[in-house]
């Protein structure tokens, strides 16, 4: 296990603390891609960046390049979102991002806006984000000084702006469409689809939304070629990829590896392996959405969008949460529902009235008054969530039902025919601290 | 009756004027309004915000009732979010929530008798990689995350807010 | 300017196993209730965008593994779409018991039962046994939103059609879905009322009992009322609407479907005008002022009568007729062609309530015309060649020289604020012949009564006629109930006055033909059928 060791691409100088300021940066290679891009045909970068496999890295894995090629082809004004709403629980790597290398991400966006020919961007950051937002802000103005945004960049005759949107609290905006409502001043619901958003994005017109760590990514397939990224990873999942390890982990953090790379060697060897006398019991593998892994199920595991796809899960957005034998999946399960009902947007019926009684099913196992037909009720409300609404969160909330029950049944059966948790030492009791009118 | 200062009033029309449409300004203007008001939104500051921005009162209402960031209610001077989402309970943040809350002897939500503390439960915070953890926002908005805490490291932090 | 006739491109899709033609552009509820095949919805109406939130309107598409919402998917050429299969029939079932989880199913103390969206459709789709065992979220119930509404956020299934509706038709948007997930609930913002000219409409789009008219609330069971279309008579823009009634009377007015002129819609004021139709504001009999007080009670018929002679020897230049735009064009045929051709005179006055507002229009609906039939009126008058000012009446009344005046006055007093002043100009005729179908407590303030005799007249809901509204558009419509037996139409005061009996045919077929224990206004077994729980409960 000694020999696992992180492949730092995107993360090379993440060590060095003024890899933050632009002098910083510039030092390290930053900005010399933008140079490059801006002579080169937007095209021959969007065909590059559609060679290179890139996938979007915010969760749903969609081919970058291919997302970018539907957008009309004409002049009509577009629009590139930056979606760093980072949202999903146990996903931590856009902050990290922003915070160490704000000027990555802003070339990378310059180059994206300048291939599919956008004047405007916005970088749609989580509102608890102050660190990022702080980071972005003021990389931002020194990038408008140094003349990498604004009118005429570096005499191309490209014009772009850039700002940054500070959203206030909704997990639901990181859906894409959600996001754009939530930048228009809206609530952050997401919208029909049709027409989607490359068609009829951020107030109707042409929007490609992607992830932080996708759009930081573009700078390096045009730095290297399309050819040295797919030496990363594998034919169908191209590239290095941050994951964020959290859990009953000895070394939490962001751990940027090869797609393809084993979910073994990231808990037991980035990660450190379990504390003290611990087992393994269960992983998520790409953000609490992601259906659950059972300890032999990770041993077996690779990291990359058809390996977990083909064990019933996903990638996600590479958000790697540990559960160890000291912990009872029922309050697992229970701590995901309320976080589900929490979020919906409330829209659509089936995600605003199932998550809420997701919730309360698995809370009322949880203190003892569970039913075993309330084992089958899971199964069936979730089943019946599912692909029932506009956006991927009833999915999302469905998903871990439809894994955490049948995997690990007899947990939940033990607590509602016991009342109590199977794991020795977990006890649960109605929290002192709620007042009465506390949801 | 809740009125906006001068520069607040500035604040919301540069942002109004910053945005492709104007609408974009309704939450930055949220913002401003909870500063302006001690940290939470009443429906005097939406009034005001309403007639300010020429958007009707229900779709300002609307916005402010959807995120989790603008205060429903008071808050005391330092606001306690503790993360609560599966990575953060797996390490122990329920029992700091008790523990914090039994030290300043708050229930959720209610600010402590000193008028210094809110404590309430958050979703995710992005910060599972330095579990359990907590966000401490004042008043004015400005916010800070305090990460890998024990229930001393806590309590220290809490105290020394004071 | 020319109107270019584009013939619409027609697809051909199959619903159902039915092949189908439908316009390009269609979406597939729209194609499917065009072909009155069944589907559950909430969210989805016709005169609003489209939301697609409630989820229930769920298709399966040929080759498409997710099923699909049909309000928010176009069709297609040679698209196979069915709403039949198990699986579609599945997602219904538990769309709908999602929707009624956190409901509290308070039917029997519900305003809306007997017409529920949810009713209906949790009868007609349902999945019957719910496995809710869990306590329901409270929300906040019996909220003033204003002065014609009450909320109860329980009830509410969000679908946002009021929303849509006061964001969208009325353009007023006081409402809003504050909070969000299954805490949301509909709202105005602290202090703000709900209160615009068309604020009603909600009510009808609700689909729930969370909308109550406050006019309407807790006054009548849905099933023990029958419903007819008529044409509003509350302006000149002629809304087509459906009154609803039983032998108590009337009860409330809606709007009807009609794309020519109001589309799905029609204003508060309009819904009022069922109340100057009630026995309460009516006037029962015939009376007369004679000798400084009033008495003289009789029939109607017989009150015309005793006129036969006095017109006959009436002189063309001492009688005279007032007319309002409140009758129907049949009325206006059978009186003008009475005094036109029978009494020789063209001394006829048309009474204009509104001369300055006439073409005020606030751009929906609503306009300045009062009256529903001004147009028709008009149109009568300038086909017998009748020009005569107003001011004309007014020096003959004040010379002396008129000695019968007939006066068919309006239905609908409140927008006659000049009833008074007008009715103390009529009054210094010798003998006042006063039609009307309301009961005018404003008689007490005429200072110098002569002779009147007043007549009850019929109001718009108990008889056939025509309207032409402000853009000339002619429409039809049908007696609807009777409420005041004896009282008499402005065509049946003109024949008998012309010293002709009535015909038969003046009588309608109901009141011929209805068995002799029921009465044409009865509500019986067969009118509630909308009401699923009475009809659709199945078998023990």
């Amino acid at each position: 296990m000694s020999t696992v060791a992180e492949t730092k691409y995107l993360s090379e100088f993440y060590h060095l603390p003024e890899f933050k300021n632009l002098d910083g940066y510039k030092n390290n290679g930053g900005y010399v891609q933008l140079h490059k891009a801006l002579k080169m045909q937007p095209q021959e970068i969007i065909d590059l960046v559609k060679a290179s496999g890139l996938r979007g890295r915010g969760g749903a894995g969609f081919p970058t390049g291919m997302k970018w090629g539907f957008l009309p082809k004409n002049n009509e004004p577009r629009y590139l979102l930056c979606n760093a709403d980072e949202g999903e629980p146990g996903t931590f790597k856009d902050r990290m991002m922003m915070e160490k290398a704000p000027h990555q991400l802003i070339e990378g966006m310059i180059i994206s806006s300048f291939a599919i020919g956008s004047k405007k961007s916005y970088i749609y950051v989580r509102g608890e984000y102050d660190d990022s937002i702080n980071a972005l802000e003021i990389a931002i103005a020194e990038a408008y000084k140094a003349g990498f945004l604004g009118k005429n960049i570096l005499g191309s005759g490209f014009d772009h702006d850039m700002d940054v949107y500070r959203g206030a609290g909704a997990y639901i905006c990181g859906e894409e469409t959600g996001m754009i409502s939530s930048l228009e001043g809206l609530k952050g619901q997401p919208k029909l689809k049709p027409p989607f958003p490359a068609i009829q994005g951020y107030l109707k017109k042409p929007t490609i939304v992607n992830n932080v760590e996708t759009l930081a990514a573009v700078k390096y397939i045009l730095r290297d070629g399309a050819a040295t990224y797919r030496k990363y990873g594998t034919e169908k999942s191209a590239g290095t990829k941050l994951f964020s390890l959290s859990g009953n982990i000895m070394k939490p953090g962001n751990y940027e590896v090869p797609l393809a790379f084993p979910l073994k060697d990231m808990i037991y060897g980035l990660g450190g392996g379990m504390k003290p006398s611990r087992k393994l019991k269960a992983v998520i593998p790409g953000g609490s959405s992601a259906p659950v892994l059972t300890a032999e199920e990770a041993e077996k595991a690779l990291l990359d969008y058809e390996s977990l796809a083909q064990m019933g899960t996903m990638l996600g957005s590479g958000a790697i949460i540990v559960i160890d034998d000291s912990k009872c999946m029922v309050e697992c399960l229970a701590n995901l529902m309320h976080f589900y009902h929490h979020e919906s947007c409330g829209q659509c019926t089936p995600c605003r009235e199932g998550t809420g009684w997701l919730d309360k099913i698995t809370t009322s196992i949880l203190s003892g008054r569970g039913r075993m037909s309330d084992i089958e009720l899971l199964l069936k409300v979730a089943d019946n969530m599912k692909g029932k609404t506009i956006c991927a969160l009833s999915d999302a909330a469905a998903l871990p039902v439809l894994s955490f029950v049948p995997k690990f049944r007899d947990e939940f059966e033990y607590y509602v025919r016991e009342g109590k948790s199977k794991v020795k030492g977990v006890t649960y009791k109605t929290p002192s601290y709620m007042s009465a009118g506390a949801h | 009756m809740f009125q906006l200062s001068n520069d607040a009033k500035q604040k919301v029309l540069t942002e109004l004027k910053r945005y492709e449409s104007k609408q974009s300004a309704v939450l930055p203007a949220l913002y401003i309004g909870q500063k302006e008001n001690k940290g939470h939104i009443t429906p005097d500051v939406i009034r005001e915000l309403s007639k300010l921005m020429e958007i009707p009162e229900s779709q300002i209402n609307e916005v402010f009732t959807f995120y989790t960031m603008y205060n429903k209610t008071g808050i005391g001077k330092n606001h306690i979010q503790i993360c609560r989402t599966l990575s953060c309970m797996l390490n122990g943040s329920n029992e700091l929530t008790e523990h914090i809350c039994n030290e300043l002897h708050v229930k959720l939500g209610e600010v402590s008798k000193d008028g210094n503390f809110t404590v309430t439960e958050a979703e995710c915070l992005g910060s599972c990689g330095t579990a359990p953890m907590m966000q401490i926002s004042k008043q004015d908005g400005s916010a800070r995350y305090y990460e890998n805490l024990t229930n001393e490291s806590a309590m220290n932090i809490l105290r020394g807010l004071k | 300017m020319s109107e270019v006739n584009i013939q619409p491109k027609m697809l051909n899709c199959k619903i159902n196993g039915v092949q189908l033609s439908v316009k390009e552009g269609s979406t597939i509820i729209q194609a499917m209730y065009e072909n009155q095949q069944k589907i559950a919805h909430y969210c989805w109406h016709p005169g609003l965008s489209i939301a697609g939130v409630c989820r229930l309107c769920m298709v399966e598409v040929a080759g498409n593994p997710r099923l699909q919402i049909a309000c928010n998917t176009t069709v297609t050429e040679g698209m196979d779409i069915n709403n039949t299969s198990p699986k579609v029939i599945e997602a219904t079932k538990w769309g709908l018991d999602f929707h009624l989880i956190n409901h509290p199913l308070d039917c029997p103390v519900c305003d809306q039962a007997g017409e529920c969206g949810l009713q209906d459709q949790y009868m007609e789709f349902g999945q019957y046994n719910s496995e809710m065992a869990e306590p329901k979220t409270k929300k906040n119930k019996v909220v003033d939103l204003g002065p014609t509404i009450v909320l109860d956020s329980e009830r509410c299934i969000l679908c946002s059609r009021c929303v849509r509706f006061t964001d969208e038709v009325s353009k007023t948007n006081e409402l809003g879905i504050f909070s969000r997930g299954d805490h949301a609930e509909i709202g105005t913002h602290a202090g703000k009322k709900l209160d615009n000219k068309y604020s009603l409409n909600t009510v009808d789009i609700c689909p729930v009992g969370a909308l109550t008219s406050k006019d309407f609330r807790f006054r009548q069971r849905a099933w023990y009322l029958k419903d007819a279309e008529t044409i509003c008579n509350g302006c000149s823009t002629g809304c087509s609407t459906k009154v609803y009634f039983n032998k108590e009377g009337l009860f409330r007015v809606k709007p009807k479907h009609n794309e020519a002129v109001n589309g799905y819609w029609m204003c508060d004021e309009g819904r009022n005008t069922y109340k100057f139709v009630n026995k309460e504001s009516r006037l029962l009999k015939s009376y007369q002022f004679k000798n400084g007080a009033w008495g003289h009670e009789a029939t109607a018929g017989a009150a015309a009568k005793n006129l036969i002679e006095t017109m006959k020897s009436a002189k063309p230049n001492e009688i005279a007729l007032v007319l309002t735009g409140q009758q129907t064009v049949e009325e206006y045929t059978a009186i003008v062609e009475m005094f036109v051709n029978g009494l020789k005179s063209k001394n006829i006055f048309h009474w204009n309530n509104n001369e300055s507002t006439a073409n005020d229009f606030d751009g929906l609906l609503i306009r300045g015309d009062k009256n529903p039939n001004t147009k028709g009126l008009i149109q009568i008058l300038n086909q017998n060649g009748i020009s005569a000012k107003w001011s004309e009446l007014e020096s003959q009344l004040t010379s002396g020289s008129i000695k019968q005046l007939i006066v068919v006055g309006p239905e609908n007093i409140p927008v006659y604020t000049d009833i008074e002043s007008k009715l103390n100009l009529f009054s210094k005729a010798e003998h006042l012949i006063y039609l009307s179908s309301a009961s005018l407590p404003q008689w007490e303030n005429v200072k110098s009564l002569k002779h009147v005799t007043v007549i009850p007249l019929k109001s718009y809901v108990e008889k056939n006629g025509t309207f032409i509204n402000h853009a000339g558009l002619s429409q039809k419509f049908n007696k609807v109930t009777t409420v005041v037996n004896e009282a008499l139409t402005v065509s049946e005061f003109a024949q008998i006055v012309s010293g002709n009996d009535l015909k038969i045919e003046n009588l309608s077929e109901n009141s011929l033909f209805m068995p002799t224990n029921q009465r044409a206004d009865q509500v019986t077994l067969e009118h509630r059928k909308k009401n699923e729980f009475v009809f659709n409960r199945g078998q023990f």
